[in-house]
């Protein structure tokens, strides 16, 4: 029912187009740039993307929220994944990865990236460690984790396989730490 | 003579300094020995595609003389003897792909595979393929152009791929090291047969 009513709104959202390939030229621009800068430090370009993606994410929740139209909140963290899944990746990237391995406490679910256009044409440097410590997306775990905090989600999310490595799919694990309460502003006394 | 047909011996990819780019070597037949194995050594191949360089400056200064060869097939290049012939493409970016045909590298009683679903096409062409250079129909090697093109475009479309640092100014330059561009050509090579159309 509200997966139905989720992907429903992911197909209606209308919004801009731009070439797919100028999106996929920058950011891979960046990537192998911030390669360059750290000096092929990859787990420091992990970090830096991730970071890239936060900033972006407290941003872009703010447009996805008036582009999906959602009129409440999501009224559990499954509601959530479904509407990230279906909403959100499909409106800025139309792509709907597939929501998989739930824990049973609900609070720990995977994106599955069938497709990924970030990683149209990439092929990872042959140095040997490119291949077991750079997670070429990873831009996408800061930007989920940038959007959820904006709408009062603590949220840690890291990738866990991709194919540019070699692995069979790309997955993304997401963890739910914590619902932030509204913080009371400071009292003076 | 109709037994053999023929089949690529060597793909060739030359930046736009003159350096070296790639260079993949196929198999050809061999009836003597029934075995298949390369028709001449790497360094032969490599002086082959230099040898190529001049003709291609030559055709390129005649082609904007008068203002044709605007789709940057250059044809037949060089006919080295009864067996090998150059053929040669240029982009406007001055990267040159080079294909060097083997006349009878290929067994035509072979029947698997890709080998054998072209085989009406191949009794036609093999007819008139014997003799070096007149061979093969005209444009017969834009389908490995195009699909040489689309596999460098893939590449350079690699954001890890430094064009700088492989055709620099000065110096050689690095080679390309790209295994899926490797995989492309080994396919495209091994694929191809007269009259095929899409690699």
């Amino acid at each position: 029912m509200a997966a139905n009513k989720a992907s429903r709104l992911g197909e209606e959202t209308r919004i801009d187009k731009v070439n797919a390939e100028l999106v996929v030229l920058t950011y891979g621009t960046i990537v192998s740039q911030l390669c360059k800068d750290f000096d092929s430090d990859y787990v420091e370009v992990n970090k830096q993307l991730d970071k890239m993606g936060y900033n972006i994410g407290l941003r872009l929740i703010e447009d996805y929220l008036a582009k999906s139209n959602t009129v409440r909140r999501c009224s559990n963290f499954k509601e959530t994944a479904e509407m990230i899944a279906k909403v959100g990746f499909k409106i800025f990237l139309n792509i709907t990865p597939t929501i998989a391995n739930w824990t049973n406490d609900g609070k720990q679910f995977s994106l599955i990236f069938d497709e990924n256009p970030f990683a149209d044409f990439v092929e990872l440097p042959d140095d040997g460690r490119a291949q077991d410590e750079l997670w070429y997306s990873n831009i996408l775990c800061g930007v989920l984790r940038g959007a959820l905090e904006m709408v009062q989600m603590q949220v840690e999310a890291h990738f866990i396989s991709d194919v540019l490595r070699g692995n069979d799919t790309t997955e993304m694990r997401i963890t739910l730490i914590r619902y932030i309460d509204d913080e009371l502003p400071p009292e003076d006394d | 003579m109709a037994t053999t047909l023929p089949s690529i011996a060597c793909l060739g990819v030359i930046g736009r300094n003159n350096n070296p780019l790639h260079i993949s070597i196929f198999n050809s037949y061999d009836p003597s020995t029934t075995s298949f194995r390369p028709i001449r050594t790497p360094l032969q191949f490599s002086l082959l595609l230099s040898s190529t360089l001049d003709v291609f400056e030559l055709r390129s200064r005649a082609h904007a003389a008068t203002g044709t060869g605007l789709t940057g097939d250059f044809g037949l290049l060089h006919a080295v003897d009864e067996r090998l012939a150059a053929y040669g493409f240029e982009t406007n970016t001055g990267v040159k792909f080079v294909v060097v045909v083997d006349m009878r590298g290929r067994r035509a009683s072979t029947t698997s595979g890709v080998v054998g679903e072209a085989e009406g096409k191949r009794s036609n062409a093999a007819g008139g393929g014997t003799t070096a250079g007149v061979g093969l129909r005209e444009g017969e090697m834009r389908v490995v152009f195009k699909a040489m093109q689309a596999a460098y475009i893939r590449l350079m479309q690699n954001p890890f791929y430094d064009p700088d640092e492989h055709s620099p100014v000065s110096g050689p330059g690095k080679k390309i090291t790209s295994r899926r561009f490797g995989e492309d050509m080994r396919r495209i090579g091994e694929g191809w047969v007269p009259g095929v159309a899409s690699l």
